[in-house]
């Protein structure tokens, strides 16, 4: 901790604002205007990120990278979106590629993708389907052991990086009857396969991300090593496969951060500069109201994002609830918010050539980070596997609150900002929470540590009481979740709409540890003082709030929104400086 | 807190494949007679979903934290009350 002007500073963030150092200011909006519309990947601005070596931060130190933490990988993937997300997925992607390597890996294998990674080498991730989408267990991939030597055939479609990446882990069919244990997880190196055996499909026209390599791939008797090449023992693969995707899907949100970062930026941008009957769009209370709800909307998420995240190191056991919720409510709550202010950019919303008064070829970006955000809610899990996951899982986590718990240790580390997270422990995660949702058992606590507070300051007892209005509701929703008969394979409606309200609950209860474990730390911001971002922030999950209460900490939120955007500074919980101003 | 039974001592494994029939009885609405404890979970109509609840069960009765993987390691009745009593014996 340092006594600078904002209290102490974040060693995620900090990291965030040396790589915005290092990349310097954005390039011309018309070429990456031009690039999206030719449908042309992103070279140059893929490079610059390689050329600050980016793509170490995916690789574990112990291989030689420089991923350390999650939360300060999470970090630099957002501050990459929050410039251009097509660039942040193109890039980002070779994590996805790597991570089961990381999870179930050998050490040798581990160095050898570390190495290739290092080099500069594209990793792409070989999962889904035509036929199957995110249906893995039907896939039709296969692969035929014969002695030292496998060989795998078949095609996978939707592959981002396919045609770019040098590597490839494939999820294969091992078995003919397939099922749990009838796959395993192959590295593909192409450089070693002779020309046919690895055949890219052609580039996919996609809605968004137009410029990244959405393409896929055919294999045709591709010859791999049956030992050195497999991921894992054998008959693994599809476990693996769902334990990396537990730390793919909550580094997602940090896509979604980013889309809305940007969109925020442009929206107060055009609100402040905007003039109608003789005010500013921004001080029209309703258009005010608009962009301070978008903002609360975003700090949840950030709060959420950032505990699950560090749940990664402290609670790893209890990722597969946690992932699944944060994949599944960030990405679409980010769409809402987008949503919003489009409705608030009116026309500029859908204009390729202007932003404000501005008339420039390509300077109209938010109707890009809209476009490229769409795909954020389907890959690596959409919403609909999101929530079936999560409902698979209501047996486990009504169980676990049946049973009562002590305090879980690790999630008070994961709450507490200025705590050193402990390496991550890819081993300890789980296909299922054995003793339900930490986050959950701590809101009684923390709803009276709530109490507690506002005891002694008044300020506080507006968001104690939401506080208790979402302990309430989180009670309730336990206990309609206990009630539910193990569903058959064909989920009901109702239980999609438990799933989405216990993926709320879950979010709100983060926001609720992360600021309690940080008020202290943080009191000097007006953000964190008197709990006002929490208190707008859970009142935008519909927790009923106080209406003055709520008004005094939305003005809060506005101006703090404001001087953040102004100021070239991370819309965010915490301080964050940027080198944003673009140029035309 | 669910403690487990404290009879576990003596448990064979028989005992825990009639346990197992007589919980998958109950979830397949279906008399006992009927379940086969040589075939596949998944063709007694057990889904991922059910195995899940079943680990619970088992932590419940036995006092073992189980993951879904047994389930896929084990996959017929008998053969998961082998790995379970092992557990438990263990």
């Amino acid at each position: 901790m340092t006594a600078t002007d904002t209290t102490f500073r974040h060693a995620p963030m900090v990291a965030l604002e040396q790589l915005e150092h290092h990349l310097g200011p954005a390039g011309p909006a018309a070429e990456r205007s031009a690039d999206d519309l030719a449908e042309e990947f992103p070279v140059a601005d893929v490079a610059a990120l390689d050329a600050c070596d980016l793509a170490l931060h995916y690789v574990p130190e112990e291989y030689g990278g420089r991923l350390r933490d999650f939360e300060r990988s999470a970090a630099l993937i957002r501050a990459v979106a929050g410039r251009d997300l097509t660039v942040a997925i193109a890039h980002g992607k070779t994590f996805l590629g790597c991570v089961c390597v990381w999870v179930a890996g050998s050490a040798e294998q581990a160095r050898r993708v570390a190495a290739l990674v290092a080099a500069k080498v594209p990793v792409s991730w070989g999962l889904t389907e035509r036929e199957h989408g995110s249906d893995l267990v039907n896939g039709e991939l296969t692969a035929v052991v014969d002695g030292d030597v496998v060989r795998l055939t078949g095609e996978k479609y939707l592959i981002n990086n396919a045609t770019r990446g040098g590597l490839v882990t494939v999820l294969a069919r091992v078995t003919p009857e397939g099922g749990p244990r009838g796959f395993d997880v192959y590295l593909v190196q192409r450089d070693r396969l002779p020309g046919g055996a690895y055949e890219p499909l052609p580039k996919v026209p996609t809605v968004g991300i137009r410029g990244a390599d959405i393409s896929g791939f055919a294999l045709r008797e591709a010859e791999v090593h049956a030992v050195d090449d497999r991921v894992g023992e054998p008959g693994t693969g599809l476990e693996t496969v769902v334990r990396s995707l537990q730390l793919t899907r909550t580094l997602c949100s940090s896509l979604s951060l980013g889309a809305a970062d940007h969109g925020l930026v442009e929206a107060v941008r055009f609100a402040s500069g905007r003039e109608l009957y003789g005010k500013v769009l921004a001080d029209l209370p309703a258009a005010a109201r608009t962009l301070t709800e978008c903002y609360a909307d975003h700090l949840l998420n950030e709060a959420f994002a950032t505990v699950a995240t560090r749940l990664i190191h402290t609670v790893p056991g209890e990722l597969a609830t946690v992932s699944a919720a944060v994949k599944y409510l960030v990405p679409v709550r980010t769409e809402g918010l987008l949503a919003r202010l489009r409705g608030l950019l009116g026309a500029r919303a859908w204009l390729l050539d202007v932003r404000g008064d501005e008339v420039a070829q390509g300077v109209g970006e938010f109707q890009k980070v809209e476009r490229d955000h769409r795909i954020v809610s389907l890959f690596d899990g959409n919403t609909v596997v999101n929530l079936s996951s999560l409902v698979s899982q209501f047996p486990m986590v009504a169980r676990g609150h049946r049973a009562g718990r002590e305090p879980e240790p690790g999630l008070a580390v994961a709450a507490d900002l200025t705590a050193e997270l402990p390496p991550a422990d890819f081993a300890a995660l789980r296909l299922v929470p054995m003793k339900g949702v930490s986050v959950l058992h701590n809101l009684a606590p923390a709803a009276a540590e709530l109490a507690r507070l506002a005891a002694r300051d008044p300020d506080l007892t507006p968001v104690a009481g939401v506080v208790d209005a979402l302990l309430a509701g989180t009670r309730e929703l336990l206990g309609e979740i206990a009630v539910q008969p193990i569903v058959p394979p064909d989920v009901p409606p109702y239980a999609f709409a438990l799933a989405r309200r216990l993926a709320t609950m879950i979010a709100g209860a983060s926001a609720v540890a992360l600021w309690l474990g940080n008020q202290q730390a943080m009191s000097a911001d007006p953000l964190w003082r008197k709990g006002h971002w929490l208190l707008a922030a859970l009142a935008r999950l519909g927790v009923p709030a106080d209406d003055t209460a709520l008004d005094a900490s939305h003005a809060v939120l506005g101006t703090v929104l404001r001087d953040q955007v102004f100021g070239s500074r991370l819309t965010s919980l915490l301080h964050a400086r940027l080198v944003r101003e673009r140029t035309a | 807190m669910n403690s487990p039974d404290s009879t576990t001592v003596d448990v064979t494994p028989a005992d825990v494949a009639a346990w197992l029939v007589e919980r998958i009885a109950e979830y397949r609405e279906a008399p006992a007679a009927e379940i086969d404890t040589t075939v596949p979970l998944a063709e007694l109509g057990l889904d991922s979903v059910y195995v899940l609840s079943l680990c619970g069960d088992v932590e419940d009765k036995w006092g073992l934290v189980v993951e879904p993987t047994v389930a896929w390691d084990h996959p017929t009745i008998d053969a998961l009350a082998v790995h379970l009593h092992g557990e438990i014996a263990s």
